[in-house]
């Protein structure tokens, strides 16, 4: 069997968010780098489907590696899988996310399952169970606030629009964000 | 008493003072009474490991046995955690007593943690030092520039360098690189018109830990001109444009282009 470490790919990735003004249109562009830490190889990327072809490249290895000993039919098929599932997660990762904008009560009930795991002391602290009682409705009143909101600030932009003149100015702020240690385990 | 001056002078009081300080920036060592430990004195290597372990993880409070031997075992058990730990406090505290509680790595239950409030860490400094800076920064201009210094004399290197392929210590590398990119990229700013110099320098040592930092490219640019040296200071926007280009395949932003041009205009 093969060791847990040789089994494992973390990756490390660090997005500089630059936002600035061009002929008077804000703009903001994504730079990143992308770190494999078992292998100390790195890959800067303004495009995160750079980013996405490193890990896979480096997970492909993994899989090469942990298969080396078997036929190449068997290494093959295992290969094939293994970007199967990598499609699958590259895939469905955002779907999970945009299903928690979608219905944050499911996912607070999600949440609630996994707090409550942990014991009666924490459910105490939290009052989690009045989170549940929130309803449809609520949400419904939070997404009529917000709509309301966005008109407002659309009016406001018109007008802003209507007054001022475009001026030729460059203004640049930059944000740097860390993607905590994403890790892949394979296990056999 | 300025608040955040004190804070600067209790943290450089600490440093002193300090019983245990350990150095993690470019080397690991550990000093007990301003005495250097032997490395021969750690034994097995997992004893240093859970130290730095540790001290990688001093801001999670109370860590779990079984995740600290998750991350350092591949199959360990618990008499190989208590055998490190054993080491450590060994290590720590050669004179402790025993049936004693241990001082500097705090039990609770079967919780780990650092006591911070003892033990001085170059990392920890430093980043303290940092959060002094940004408070300083644009109220008291001659405290964040004392605390950016000290932050910047404490940086010898990366962080853990003979753990970089370990996934446990990655993160407060990450970490500790972009606070000191940060570090130099904004005293550089503030010694622009005061040192040039020191700003070129402030800003080649950002670029050395990263190629691809525009605002150091920009600041070198400005602080070239500040000295007269055009040349240079083309030179300096021809360098960032190549490593952007080579790294992103883009072009530096509009205020690296703009600076660029009023350069040449002069």
């Amino acid at each position: 069997m093969a060791k847990k470490a040789d089994q494992t790919a973390s990756f490390m990735v660090r997005f500089n968010q630059i936002i600035f003004e061009e002929d008077g249109e804000s703009k903001v562009q994504w730079r990143g780098k992308v770190s494999h830490v078992q292998g100390g190889d790195d890959k800067s990327f303004s495009d995160f489907k750079e980013a996405v072809a490193f890990i896979q490249s480096k997970l492909a290895d993994l899989t090469l590696e942990a298969t080396k000993h078997e036929t190449p039919e068997v290494q093959d098929s295992l290969l094939k899988k293994s970007f199967s599932l990598w499609k699958t997660i590259s895939k469905e990762g955002p779907k999970v996310i945009l299903e928690t904008i979608k219905d944050p009560r499911k996912q607070v009930a999600n949440i609630q399952d996994q707090i409550s795991y942990l014991g009666e002391d924490l459910m105490d602290k939290v009052h989690i169970d009045q989170w549940r009682n929130a309803s449809r409705s609520d949400f419904n009143t939070i997404k009529d606030s917000i709509s309301a909101l966005a008109d407002e600030v659309k009016k406001l932009n018109a007008k802003v629009d209507a007054i001022s003149t475009p001026a030729k100015t460059t203004k640049t702020t930059k944000t740097t964000k860390t993607a905590k240690t994403t890790r892949a385990t394979k296990k056999k | 008493m300025n608040p955040l001056s004190d804070r600067l002078i209790e943290l450089k009081q600490f440093q002193k003072d300090a019983i245990i300080r350990i150095q993690t920036l470019g080397q690991f060592h550990l000093w007990i009474h301003n005495e250097k430990i032997d490395s021969k004195k750690w034994g097995r290597d997992k004893t240093v490991q859970l130290l730095q372990y540790l001290i990688s993880n001093r801001q999670r409070h109370a860590l779990h046995k079984e995740k600290i031997m998750d991350h350092l075992w591949e199959d360990g058990d618990d008499r190989d955690f208590k055998v490190a730990l054993h080491g450590v406090n060994k290590v720590l505290e050669p004179e402790r007593p025993s049936r004693t509680e241990p001082s500097y790595v705090i039990r609770q239950g079967i919780s780990y943690q650092l006591d911070l409030e003892k033990v001085w860490i170059d990392v920890e400094a430093l980043e303290q030092y940092i959060i002094i800076g940004n408070e300083a920064f644009g109220e008291n201009q001659a405290i964040a520039k004392e605390a950016y210094k000290e932050a910047i004399a404490l940086y010898r290197g990366v962080y853990l360098p003979n753990r970089v392929f370990e996934d446990w210590s990655s993160e407060e590398r990450e970490k500790i690189q972009i606070l000191i990119l940060g570090a130099y990229v904004i005293l550089a700013e503030i010694l622009l018109n005061e040192n040039p110099l020191e700003s070129i320098r402030l800003a080649q040592c950002a670029i050395a830990i990263d190629n691809t930092w525009e605002d150091a490219y920009r600041l070198q640019m400005q602080a070239y001109i500040k000295k007269g040296n055009r040349p240079q200071a083309i030179k300096a926007y021809q360098k960032c444009a190549d490593v952007l280009e080579k790294e992103y395949g883009i072009e530096p932003l509009p205020a690296t282009k703009n600076l660029l041009k009023e350069i040449e205009n002069i």
